[in-house]
């Protein structure tokens, strides 16, 4: 079972330097990005839509590779990565959607229990897991609900559920609260913060910029697929 | 409440409403029905069964109940062709003139050389009665001098073989007969022959089989690519979280065998009213049709095809974020 590791500080658990992205259709959509982000840190990434925020996020989990330079995730580089490694960094990451990416054919237990399905989990094995993870983000009782019997508040709370139910050591977050009202935002937000402080790091795409002053953290600015900005 | 290790519940402003929701959950959770048998997805679980699986497997089923009904016909033909062949004759003719001298040296020349042909057990020279009553019971009641007829029909070899399969036995039979001016019933030869015709028919029944699978592969990886495009969502997302190849096709290749292997039980079913209905006008011609043996044939005839056509479908099952 994958456990949360507590992490410190020092060693960048995300390390790109002169990064670069671009499309086959010639568009360039990140270029020049040198940062480095440590294990345990909540990281926000804003930018205007088009800034490279997704791709960057996509980049992280291999769903993309880099044209250039170099990226370093989890002690992989991702160019020369082949795909049994890129799976393997996927298995060590949460990924949460704005549209959740939920299965609306599957109930909320097999959502949840999916990250550990692919994980080889057995199903006695993974019940309890679900359970307590639904648990968590108040959800033990819609086990064995349909998604789309859900408000979308429910939706994203089992999409942080599924992202979590593995205890990867990075949770990537694509606005994740681009469809919620403030009030069910924070609240999605202050599960993202726990899972931070409990070690996990946590990079999050947003636009809403009122959540960086109730749930602060280090602000990435994105602008024209190049670095902006850093507060840290 | 039930606590993740290493994690407390997330603060909140609104914790006592928190509180009462954790309460919720608390007496929610005995009353939440267990599942025994959650239907979790990849890896060796079955997807659903739909109607454009049920009509994959009429439609193979269809085409396999074709291919058994050849090979049913080709067991027939061959049980049919069995019966009679042991007791096949073949009869070579040589046209004599009483006023010539050495007619009955060719003659005896001639059964000398067919009898040195190895696969000949014996050459009988038909006398002239039997030749005469053979006439007469053939023209029967026709108002024919039958004697005058007898005289006129050549000198006649009755040929028993012990292996009709020979592969050059009717060409020697041919050569020697062609030595002294004589020549074969060439209508008994195809009827000996009728082996051969049969291997030839079973070249064809092999080939249309064959095309048949093919078009069952097709069918059912049509039927599969309509599934893996209704649950591309659901493949995507097993490879953002990492699942092996194997994993996310492996249920696609499972369906696709059960298709298959239930399209051949169901055709192999369909085969024995063919059999229960011509059972009577079979035996006359001594032939039992054993269904038995088509059974595994059908079945793992019919999961082969539908594994072909699983991979087929998910040969190109392509997740363009994962890269994939």
């Amino acid at each position: 079972m994958a456990t949360v590791c507590v992490m410190s500080f020092e060693k960048p658990l995300i390390h790109m330097q002169q990064l670069m992205l671009r499309y086959p259709t010639g568009k360039t959509a990140l270029s020049g990005i040198t940062l480095e982000i440590p294990q345990g840190q909540f990281v926000y990434m804003i930018g205007e839509s088009g800034a490279g925020k997704s791709s960057l996020l996509r980049m992280f989990y291999g769903g993309v590779r880099p044209s250039s330079g170099s990226l370093v995730v989890q002690g992989l580089d991702m160019r020369q990565a082949n795909d049994a490694k890129i799976r393997e960094i996927r298995q060590r990451t949460g990924i949460i959607f704005q549209d959740h990416r939920l299965l609306f054919s599957r109930t909320v237990f097999e959502n949840v229990a999916l990250p550990l399905r692919v994980q080889g989990w057995q199903t006695e094995r993974l019940i309890p897991r679900v359970r307590k993870v639904l648990a968590y983000v108040g959800l033990a009782d819609r086990l064995w609900s349909y998604p789309e019997a859900l408000s979308g508040g429910e939706q994203q709370r089992v999409a942080i559920a599924r992202a979590m139910t593995a205890n990867p050591p990075l949770i990537l977050a694509d606005e994740p609260t681009g469809n919620l009202d403030v009030d069910t935002a924070r609240r999605v937000l202050d599960y993202l913060m726990d899972l931070n402080r409990a070690g996990a790091t946590v990079i999050m795409a947003t636009h809403d910029l009122h959540l960086l002053e109730s749930h602060p953290g280090r602000v990435v600015q994105l602008h024209g697929g190049t670095l902006a900005g850093d507060d840290w | 409440m039930i606590r993740i290790p290493g994690l407390k519940p997330p603060p909140s402003k609104n914790m006592a409403k928190r509180r009462v929701e954790n309460v919720v959950v608390n007496n929610t959770q005995g009353t939440v029905p267990e599942m025994a048998h959650p239907r979790l997805p990849g890896g060796f679980n079955l997807p659903p069964f739909g109607v454009h699986q049920v009509l994959a497997v009429v439609i193979v089923c269809i085409a396999l109940w074709a291919v058994g009904v050849i090979w049913l016909g080709m067991q027939a033909a061959s049980q049919w062709v069995g019966s009679w062949q042991q007791d096949i004759h073949i009869h070579v003719y040589l046209d004599v003139k009483k006023d010539q001298a050495d007619s009955g040296k060719r003659a005896d020349k001639l059964q000398q050389a067919l009898q040195s042909i190895p696969q000949i057990a014996a050459v009988r020279r038909i006398p002239p009665a039997e030749a005469a009553v053979w006439m007469q019971t053939w023209l029967h009641d026709a108002a024919l001098n039958a004697q005058d007829l007898t005289n006129r029909l050549p000198l006649t070899f009755e040929i028993s073989l012990t292996d009709a399969q020979s592969r050059f036995l009717f060409d020697d039979i041919r050569d020697a007969a062609g030595r002294f001016g004589g020549r074969v019933n060439e209508d008994e030869v195809n009827l000996a022959r009728a082996h051969y015709w049969l291997s030839q028919a079973s070249w064809l029944a092999g080939f249309a089989s064959l095309v048949l699978a093919l078009a069952m592969a097709l069918i059912i990886s049509n039927t599969l690519r309509m599934t893996l495009l209704a649950r591309a969502d659901e493949i995507h997302l097993m490879r953002l979280l990492g699942a092996k190849e194997w994993f996310v096709r492996m249920p696609f290749i499972l369906e696709g065998m059960v298709l298959g292997a239930a399209a051949g039980i169901a055709a192999w079913l369909l085969l024995w009213p063919i059999v229960w209905g011509s059972s009577a006008w079979l035996l006359t011609m001594q032939v039992d049709l054993n269904l038995w043996v088509l059974l595994p044939a059908l079945l793992f005839g019919g999961g082969v095809v539908g594994t072909l056509g699983a991979v087929i479908a998910t040969a190109r099952v392509v997740s363009a974020e994962t890269g994939v």
